[in-house]
């Protein structure tokens, strides 16, 4: 059962997080931005657009580093967050929060049960920080 | 490199507690950033910093015959300087690829100290071994030794970076035996140092001796402190525990990076290669004139410059990075990204870059393009420092 405002997070650092029927917040994780350092520019994903899941949504770029930012799931883009444009240290600031990427449609809540849940989610990030 | 080993500095421990994100870079797991490389490149441009850069390479040179050693494999003036100096050089291969840039220390016309770039520490030392045999061969007395290992390197920069170290140092000037060294000559009090010379004090409440100089790669005014290895934690701590004089924060390599890309010091790897000359690298001012040291004769052969270095600032927001592609106007390759970064102080991304077709009249690159990851990011002509009152186009 997804729960509406628990974090559920994929193994390429990206969380989602259900607001209402079909509608999920998308961002990174606390643990991908701490690794990413200062976040300077961000690429956002399109409205409207549809993406298959793993397909890039978009790409973070901090001082030292660019990375690329992934669907989940299957995913249709609502809006933008596009405060990230003026302001990309949200993201570093509050990653679950103001720092949300965008909003998206997602028709299979079933999707979403395959990511991990935030205790899951620590130890895999935990495991990958070792790498 | 030879030992893929991964080596630690003496502070590794100080900044796996300190939180740290450690990287691997020029074979040592170094501190990239402790919080924010935003924040730590602005502390030093307003306060203070101190960084661990004990990776970096000391190579000892002594001997009767020394001083002609230096000339002969640095381009710069170096034995010419004084006792307690300091000079910027290049070293060159025979064709005039740049080997390493430099910093030489003199302590006398019998010896000398190269403090060179970590990642070249091994072929540095290889190469001025090389020579020393040549040299060794035809009955000269000169020996070079590679003192790295055993040697602790902190760097302390900023304009409030004075406050911290002239009050902790003891009055007296020290002479003699320093820690690693021995100064055969009286060198100035630390508080009299002008900018690339060095002295000896003793650090108050630890009594720890070091030879401090006034020199740093940050474009700030600031100090470089040499200690015996085993002593770097303990200095390291206390001059953290001091903080309070300079508001000072350990700084990581990436904004060593970011600070010294705004002062436009070179860094090699980037600006400077073995495929690159002195005057591609616009560091022809240190080559000496009046002397002869390897390298020279293939200089005298190159007519035209083949590359030539620019320095831009970008009106996106996208980072150029090393060996992204310049375009020009009509989309047509014209070279290549030395060196990109984010400028902290601008708030705008930054860059250098090597363009072929020497001869090109700057002008003409009004306008030109970064080719970053396909997106073609507009870009402007600018004469650093980016730190200070920055100029559009080239001087």
């Amino acid at each position: 059962m997804i729960k509406s405002g628990s974090f559920y997070f994929s193994k390429s650092h990206e969380w989602l997080s259900k607001d209402s029927n079909n509608k999920y917040r998308i961002g990174i994780s606390d643990f991908a931005q701490s690794e990413l350092g200062d976040v300077v520019y961000i690429s956002l994903p399109e409205t409207g657009k549809t993406y298959k899941k793993d397909a890039k949504i978009g790409e973070i770029e901090s001082v030292k580093s660019v990375s690329e930012i992934y669907a989940p799931v299957d995913l249709k883009i609502l809006s933008v967050n596009s405060k990230l444009n003026d302001t990309p240290e949200l993201i570093n600031q509050d990653p679950k929060g103001a720092g949300f990427i965008a909003e998206a449609e997602i028709s299979n809540d079933s999707d979403v049960e395959g990511l991990m849940d935030e205790n899951k989610y620590k130890a895999f990030a935990e495991s990958s920080h070792h790498e | 490199m030879n030992n893929t080993e991964i080596k630690k500095t003496p502070l590794y421990g100080e900044h796996a507690k300190m939180g740290a994100k450690i990287v691997e870079f020029a074979g040592f797991y170094m501190p990239l950033y402790y919080k924010s490389i935003i924040e730590e490149h602005l502390n030093v441009r307003k306060n203070s910093g101190i960084f661990d850069i004990s990776h970096m390479g000391e190579i000892t040179i002594k001997g009767k015959d020394a001083s002609s050693f230096v000339d002969y494999v640095f381009t710069a003036d170096v034995s010419k300087i004084g006792r307690g100096e300091i000079v910027y050089s290049l070293s060159l291969n025979e064709k005039g690829g740049i080997i390493d840039d430099v910093t030489v220390f003199k302590f006398s016309d019998e010896e000398y100290m190269a403090v060179v770039n970590a990642a070249n520490t091994q072929k540095d030392f290889a190469w001025i071994h090389h020579v020393q045999n040549d040299f060794q061969k035809k009955g000269k007395d000169v020996a070079a030794q590679n003192i790295s290992d055993e040697t602790g390197l902190l760097s302390v920069q900023g304009p409030k970076s004075r406050d911290l170290i002239y009050s902790l140092i003891s009055d007296a000037v020290k002479t003699g035996k320093c820690g690693l060294f021995d100064f055969k000559f009286q060198p100035k009090n630390i508080k009299d140092l002008k900018h690339f010379e060095f002295g000896c004090a003793m650090f108050k409440d630890i009594n720890v001796e070091a030879m401090i100089s006034r020199s740093g790669y940050t474009g700030e005014f600031g100090f470089e402190i040499f200690v015996p290895a085993d002593k770097t934690i303990v200095l390291w701590n206390y001059l953290l525990q001091n903080s309070n004089l300079s508001n000072l924060q350990p700084i990581g390599l990436g904004a060593r990076d970011t600070l010294r890309f705004e002062a436009a010091l070179p860094l090699y790897g980037h600006e400077l290669d073995e495929t690159i000359n002195p005057y591609d690298a616009g560091l022809e001012k240190y080559l000496s004139q009046t002397k002869d040291f390897i390298g020279k004769d293939a200089l005298k052969n190159i007519k035209n410059k083949e590359k030539r270095l620019i320095f831009f600032k970008l009106s996106g927001k996208q980072i150029p990075r090393h060996s992204q592609r310049i375009l020009d106007e009509n989309l047509k390759p014209i070279g290549c990204i030395a060196s990109g970064t984010y400028s902290p102080s601008n708030k705008f991304p930054i860059g250098s870059a090597y363009i072929s077709d020497a001869g090109v009249n700057l002008s003409y690159l009004k306008n030109f393009f970064i080719d970053i990851r396909g997106n073609f990011e507009k870009a402007e002509v600018v004469s650093p420092p980016f730190h200070k009152n920055l100029k559009t186009g080239s001087n």
